[in-house]
């Protein structure tokens, strides 16, 4: 019940209840409430992350053998499909970036550049495939526009609590719809157009100060799988910035 | 050795003032979460490791040291068969890689407050008991148990534990990566409406050159049966073990597995070796020309990768996409799938 409250997208809600809990948490007199989502965010999802491959390693390290695709749940139409992957086609067709979208690329072996691009749009870079995604907070209409490998992401921080020192606690869901058909592995693993991505994302800091991003991910593509595709991925935090190292989309490794 | 007890010992003390620092200073007011319910995990990741078991020789994703590996590779898979082996308990974080649900509960004072959450239920391992009531963790010469001593905090919806004084076992099923008793494990529970995800942080001086991190899935089920630990009783798994007093194991440099991963997936052998530079995007491009996929699994032969497999029969599996999945159900080989046009 309270996962399916969060996932309204009320972010002017949340905001407002934000607000509220501040007011009281201050007393009379207190600091100005966040005026943004930027200013509103509970966690710091900001800074270079890197991917820690220690789950299904020989699926997101390497490219795996056609057909191999263990753990997720495809139908027959998706086995179907994945079963008929080739690279050369996708390659002369331009589609050389099918795994790379936004539930393919997340899984891949990548680091993550996240910045506020302005008050309401957090900016996900990757360097592996190139991509960029935008997080767009707020009620507002999403842009109209051809589906892409990155789709369309709606984002809003779901608060859960504040500590007796004021520590505010929380994450951020984001849900991203409009995507263009892709891979959720490199194989050739199908999602469709109809593929909803939703992500639950954590940073969890240790006592020595090491920082991990822990996202839980469903995507949702009746036309593909028997079941939502639920998985969770951790990278750490790098301080090196020198460690970014931009490849292009590769459709075979 | 007296280096690494202390730091150990530092460790315990670390994460007691960290329990203690964050029940008196930081601890939520408004920010816990009911997690009691029993969880079925959502095998999404990690499929064949924790379905059927992991393939000998791949330890792919482990940060392991020299000291780590070597005595990996010592290990076959008789080796827990022996009687006084057979109801060993498991490592606590092994729940991460096993098929099977377990359970949280909460346990209370004498004033009804919470002073504990347990994680539990698997016949194969103790209790995570993680206290919440600020208690110190206690003197590293303290009794090590299955599901070592925990303390916890809730850092706004997140159960955070760590872990301290586990016994000596197996990080992950059946290929025989050591954990030391002077492993420290850090949780994360964090509930989101049914989905349950825990992020293991596993450390180890002498086996793990880097944290091992796991994040996982798990799903509310209110309909499970509970699950229970049921006693361990012995029986002679393998006859020709009976009485000889041996103790199966490789020598250094004799495992014959020690190459699988290089056979059957086409990797360079360090990749499976658990190399911690295996763990980030730069090994890929390492790999870059000396790795080539193998063969696709319909001209392989049955049990080298399965679909989704149709789990002994239950729910789940869409038809014809059932596959060998190395016995862990009875299940046929794979074969090759009928066409639409051939049904």
């Amino acid at each position: 019940m309270i996962g399916r409250l969060n996932h309204r997208g009320l972010t002017p809600l949340l905001l407002a209840l934000l607000v509220s809990a501040e007011v009281n948490a201050q007393g009379r007199g207190g600091a100005a409430p966040p005026s943004s989502p930027r200013q509103a965010a509970p966690t710091d999802l900001t800074g270079q992350w890197v991917a820690v491959i220690s789950e299904d390693w020989r699926w997101r390290m390497v490219t795996p053998s056609k057909g191999d695709f263990p753990s997720i749940p495809l139908n027959l139409k998706g086995q179907e499909l994945a079963e008929a992957w080739d690279p050369a086609k996708d390659e002369a067709a331009g589609e050389q970036c099918k795994a790379y979208g936004a539930p393919g690329v997340m899984r891949g072996p990548t680091r993550l550049r996240v910045s506020w691009l302005d008050d309401t749009t957090l900016k996900l870079e990757t360097d592996y495939g190139m991509q960029t995604r935008l997080f767009r907070f707020g009620a507002g209409s999403p842009p109209a526009g051809p589906r892409t490998w990155q789709g369309v992401s709606r984002a809003e921080w779901v608060m859960t609590g504040t500590g007796r020192d004021g520590r505010r606690f929380g994450y951020m869901k984001s849900v991203t719809t409009n995507l263009r058909p892709g891979y959720l592995r490199k194989n050739g693993v199908p999602y469709s157009a109809n593929a909803v991505f939703t992500e639950l994302w954590d940073v969890h800091v240790e006592p020595n100060g090491t920082r991990y991003l822990v996202i839980t991910n469903t995507v949702d593509d009746p036309t593909y799988l028997q079941s939502p595709w639920i998985t969770a991925l951790h990278f750490t935090a790098e301080r090196d910035n020198s460690t970014w190292d931009p490849t292009p989309c590769d459709a075979r490794f | 050795m007296r280096r690494t007890v202390l730091g150990f010992g530092l460790r315990a003390l670390g994460f007691g003032l960290w329990g203690l620092g964050f029940g008196l200073c930081a601890a939520p007011a408004m920010a816990q979460t009911e997690l009691t319910g029993t969880y079925m995990p959502v095998m999404h990741e990690d499929y064949i490791e924790r379905g059927p078991g992991s393939f000998l020789g791949d330890f792919t994703g482990m940060p392991l040291t020299d000291e780590g590996r070597a005595k990996a590779l010592l290990y076959t898979s008789n080796l827990p068969s022996l009687y006084e082996r057979q109801c060993l308990a498991q490592s606590a974080g092994v729940f991460q890689y096993r098929p099977v649900a377990f359970r949280i509960w909460k346990e209370f004072d004498l004033d009804g407050r919470v002073i504990a959450w347990v994680l539990g239920g698997d016949h194969l391992r103790g209790d995570i008991r993680v206290w919440m009531d600020g208690r110190p963790h206690p003197s590293i010469n303290a009794q090590h148990v299955e599901g070592g001593f925990a303390t916890g905090v809730w850092e706004g919806d997140t159960l955070t534990a760590r872990l301290t004084h586990l016994k000596m076992a197996w990080i992950r099923r059946g290929v025989g990566i050591p954990a030391s008793d002077l492993t420290t494990i850090t949780l994360h529970v964090t509930r989101r409406g049914d989905l349950l995800t825990v992020t293991s942080i596993q450390e180890d001086p002498y086996y793990l050159t880097e944290p091992h991190v796991v994040s996982r899935v798990y799903q509310l089920a209110p309909r499970a049966t509970d699950q229970t630990r049921q006693a361990c009783n012995t029986a002679n798994e393998i006859p020709t073990l009976e009485d000889t007093g041996e103790v199966p194991h490789y020598f250094p440099g004799r495992n014959p597995e020690e190459d699988y991963m290089v056979r059957t997936f086409n990797l360079p052998k360090e990749a499976a070796m658990g190399y911690a530079e295996t763990l980030y995007p730069e090994y890929r491009k390492k790999l870059k020309g000396l790795y080539t996929p193998p063969a696709a699994c319909s001209e392989r032969a049955p049990g080298y990768c399965c679909g989704w497999i149709e789990r002994q029969g239950l729910p789940g599996g869409a038809p014809n996409l059932t596959c060998n999945d190395g016995g862990f159900a009875d299940l046929g080989p794979r074969g090759r799938r009928r066409t639409s046009s051939e049904r």
